[in-house]
């Protein structure tokens, strides 16, 4: 079923179209972003259930505008024909105020050129199999309920488990002088987390599912509860890492949390801007193991970040950051590319219209290789198997990474020995983790559940994954 | 508007309660690189979070749903209609146990004050990007990038209830990066703060502790495999352990089982040999973005005392969950004051020690007590010598740990948390690089 756009912004178009032209008359760059976002989130767990509107719910517009030295941004949410005069009014005198009390007092500015922008009108429409408004929320929520009812039943270690399934529908419009640009798709996630516990001990696994689908997501969430339940159960028995350098496999969500920590928050050039990143000293530069090649973009793999244009009006498109070991290009937002001399890559995103756009992530992900499984495992005579990510952290400038990892399944003699190690947490130099890796498998996964931050704020939706890595990795 | 909401909410036939919060934020941002502004944004927007609540009951139980939906301002009454109307049809499925709403009540509750309300917050912009950059004054060390966000916030909540409270708040957040560069290459240090009154001195100390730190980190070895050598954690990580007491004995956490702690119980064990922790929650905390006199329920909030030398005296917690344990709501409180311990800081650093400040993402997990972070920055001394370090890892759970850790006389104040600065462990994990 084809998605459908937001009514709301379809009545509001002659309106932006108006706005933009009237703060055209004293601005050499002005253009507006519209979003309407509609969500819902269901939740069961065994103390009670929940619906309400997803975070991702949004109604808004963001003005940029060019100020005559760089750029000026105003987001609002009240707009119509009637008001359209005194929302202009409030833009003019607040983003004026403000940069002339500076201007008075011994603030510098950073200047940027004017955006340049060819003429087009393009749009998209997403397709799922169920709409959400299809299926009514007593019918959501009594399936959530029985995942919920049946997981019970499985295990006498469980304390709860819990059941959370996210519907979200994003219509966006885009309007300068010279663009006019929509898109309306849908995605969809769900969670499935036991919490076990023996004697004091506590310990709980995430299974997480998600894509450009709609209802239909919830199948896939009803046929696997029992898979992560016993994986929680066997955590109980597992026991602490010796800290140490070891042969590691990673599972594809740890490699896609590699890719993502490692060399995607490493190449948003917004940090080449800033000189944070030392990736744009490495450019044609070799970074990883020939075996590794490594794309990020918004056409680059049909997930959970796939969209015609990003936050800033430019079109998506697949970024190829590593080709075979060799570090060739970041990703980056329109104002990075412009004070660079580079071309956007429509990589221009907001945490929502209330917030400021930075270069990030899409869909990102390490290229498939030639490897089995099997034969990897078998290739390791002491090491882990390290499967479920929890959390990352980037560190652009200095190329360190932390992974935190669920567990570290023990490989002894080329075999699973059915023993588990659990938290793990993987550091490392980015560039010692990549050139260590010696096999990568043939199938790929992509992730898209959670979100991603820069620094510690301005969360953005985005999957990443790859293949089954063999590298060698600092744990702890 | 509101009371447009409100009147198609008391006209709602299939509804016995609802609550409206309104907010109304204006701000004013300014994005930095080096010292030269990048981009200043400002925000005027309004929200509506309607939640609608349906009585039920089945075989001689009551139960309450509820369901929670964003009202726009731009919706027209239709919209707005078929918002609360979905909103009220899911709520009848919504299958809880019964709990009451928040009563009507004449508390007088103390306004917050804050230096912010005294002019527009636009005003105060020059003043706090000054402070920001005094100490930037070094030839090897800068900041390298500042984002500084200002924002006004008005909130209301009315209620079926009869509740009708407002008031007004302040949100500065300033996130920074510093670098310094000695012989080897240039490093970077990140740091976030978070305040609600104009007290542009803190931030000048903030950048200048930073770049103190930054120097520091140019000139770091790596962290060497180190064992029976007590860790101090100092700053931010130490702050996060002690909010795991702040998890351990909230009401919802309680009742869903996630916590096991237990009142007129010592949440530490019975045989700690170090510190024992002292927590109390107080809703007015001075320059805390945090503060407020009614939490969402429009719940009048006051200081509660929590923790007293490692016994639990009460859980804390919103009506709802109070309800479920039977016993008397707090509300929801999100300011920490933990007392101080028994040693100085001096004290920790009478033997051979590492003490860490500064981490990748330093994570503690609630559920399981389980903690680690990449180091950044630490300061290792061998019993004669002090070097700076980074690189590896700690890890370590909170619920092993804290039969024997102490806690420094000296406090932090972070935004809205207040407690020792540094903490002392004797059984974590390092790994070395």
């Amino acid at each position: 079923m084809q998605v459908t756009m937001s009514n709301y912004l379809s009545k509001q178009k002659e309106v932006l179209k108006n706005l933009v032209k009237n703060l055209s008359t004293d601005h050499k760059y002005v253009s507006v972003l519209a979003v309407d976002t509609l969500g819902k989130t269901y939740s069961a767990q065994k103390t009670g259930v929940a619906i309400g509107d997803s975070s991702w719910t949004e109604r808004g517009f963001v003005v940029r505008l060019h100020n005559g030295i760089n750029y000026s941004e105003f987001s609002f949410n009240e707009l119509s024909e009637k008001n359209l005069n005194s929302v202009l009014k409030e833009i003019r005198e607040k983003l004026t105020n403000d940069i002339e009390k500076l201007k008075s007092s011994s603030v510098e500015f950073n200047t940027y050129p004017v955006i340049e922008e060819e003429q087009i009108k393009e749009s998209f429409f997403g397709n799922v199999k169920i709409l959400p408004q299809e299926v009514n929320s007593k019918e959501k929520l009594e399936r959530i309920v029985q995942i919920k009812d049946n997981a019970l039943k499985c295990s006498e270690f469980l304390v709860d488990f819990k059941v959370r399934y996210e519907e979200v529908h994003i219509s966006k419009m885009f309007i300068s002088t010279n663009k006019d640009l929509e898109q309306s798709y849908i995605w969809s996630q769900g969670y499935l987390i036991p919490i076990v516990r023996k004697d004091n001990d506590t310990k709980y696994d995430v299974a997480g599912f998600s894509g450009l689908q709609g209802v239909e997501i919830l199948d896939e969430m009803e046929s696997n509860f029992e898979k992560v339940i016993n994986n929680a159960v066997k955590l109980l028995d597992a026991k602490k890492i010796v800290p140490g350098e070891y042969d590691i496999i990673c599972h594809p969500d740890v490699t896609g949390l590699i890719a993502h920590e490692a060399f995607g928050h490493g190449v948003e050039m917004d940090m080449f801007v800033k000189n944070r990143a030392k990736a744009a000293e490495y450019i044609d530069k070799s970074v990883a193991s020939e075996l590794i090649s490594m794309h990020d973009g918004a056409t680059s793999a049909n997930h959970v970040s796939s969209y015609l244009f990003d936050d800033e009006g430019t079109i998506g498109t697949d970024t190829v950051i590593i080709n075979n070991g060799i570090l060739k290009t970041g990703i980056s937002d329109l104002l990075s590319s412009l004070k660079l001399g580079t071309t956007p890559t429509g990589n221009g995103k907001r945490e929502s219209f209330e917030r400021k756009v930075y270069a990030r992530m899409t869909n990102t992900f390490i290229s498939p290789g030639n490897d089995d499984l099997e034969d990897m495992i078998a290739s390791i005579k002491e090491g882990y198997l390290l499967e479920g990510l929890m959390s990352g952290m980037e560190d652009p400038k200095n190329w360190g990474i932390q992974c935190m990892i669920l567990q570290g399944k023990e490989i002894k003699d080329g075999k699973l020995t059915g023993n588990i190690v659990s938290p793990i947490i993987m550091t490392g130099y980015v560039p010692d983790l990549l050139k260590s890796i010696t096999m990568t498998s043939k199938d790929i996964e992509l992730f898209g559940t959670g979100m991603c931050g820069k620094g510690y704020k301005e969360f953005v939706k985005t999957s990443d994954g790859g293949p089954y890595i063999k590298a060698r990795g600092r744990l702890g | 508007m509101i009371n447009n909401i409100k009147n198609i909410l008391v006209n709602s036939k299939n509804i016995d309660g609802w609550r409206v919060v309104e907010t109304k934020t204006e701000s004013s941002e300014l994005f930095f690189v080096k010292k030269g502004l990048d981009m200043n944004r400002a925000k005027n927007v309004h929200h509506f979070k309607v939640t609608v609540y349906k009585d039920f009951e089945e075989n001689n139980t009551k139960f309450k749903g509820s369901s929670t939906t964003n009202i726009h301002p731009s919706m027209d009454n239709d919209e707005i209609e078929k918002a609360i109307n979905d909103a009220a049809f899911a709520s009848q499925f919504v299958k809880n146990k019964f709990y009451p709403l928040v009563k009507s009540h004449n508390s007088n509750q103390p306004i917050i004050e804050s230096v912010f309300s005294k002019a527009p917050i636009s005003n105060y912009l020059s003043d706090l990007t000054a402070a920001i950059y005094k100490g930037d004054t070094y030839d090897k060390g800068c900041i390298n990038s500042s984002e500084l966000f200002l924002d006004k916030v008005y909130t209301r909540i009315i209620t079926s209830e009869g509740i009708d409270v407002n008031w007004n708040g302040y949100k500065g957040e300033l996130e920074f990066i510093t670098n310094w560069k000695e012989d080897s290459e240039e490093i970077e240090l990140y740091e976030n703060v978070k305040f609600a009154d104009f007290k542009p001195e803190v931030l000048t100390e903030k950048v200048k502790e930073m770049l103190y730190r930054s120097q520091n980190k140019a000139i770091t070895t790596s962290t060497p495999s180190i064992k029976n050598t007590a860790v101090l954690l100092t700053g931010s990580p130490a702050e996060e352990l002690l909010n795991y007491y702040y998890s351990q004995s909230n009401a919802q956490q309680v009742y869903e089982q996630i916590s096991t702690a237990k009142v007129n119980e010592n949440v530490q064990g019975n045989d700690v040999k170090g510190d024992l922790v002292n927590l109390k929650l107080d809703p007015f905390l001075e320059n805390s973005t945090e503060s407020r006199p009614y939490d969402a329920s429009g719940f009048p909030l006051k200081t509660v005392s929590i923790f007293e030398n490692g016994n639990l005296l009460r859980y804390w917690g919103d009506v709802r969950y109070s309800h479920y344990l039977n016993i008397e709501p707090t509300g929801h409180i999100g300011n920490l004051i933990f007392e101080g311990g028994s040693k100085s800081i001096e004290d920790m650093k009478q033997e051979a020690y590492l003490e860490l400040t500064d981490f990748s993402d330093f994570q503690l997990d609630p559920l399981t007590g389980d903690f680690a972070g990449e180091i950044r920055l630490g300061w290792y001394h061998n019993g004669d010598t002090i070097v700076s370090v980074s690189g590896g890892s700690i890890s370590g759970n909170i619920k092993e740990v804290q039969k024997h850790m102490y806690l420094s006389k000296e406090l932090q104040y972070n935004n809205n948390f207040v407690g020792p600065k540094t903490m002392q462990f004797f059984d974590v994990a390092i790994a070395g690089v």
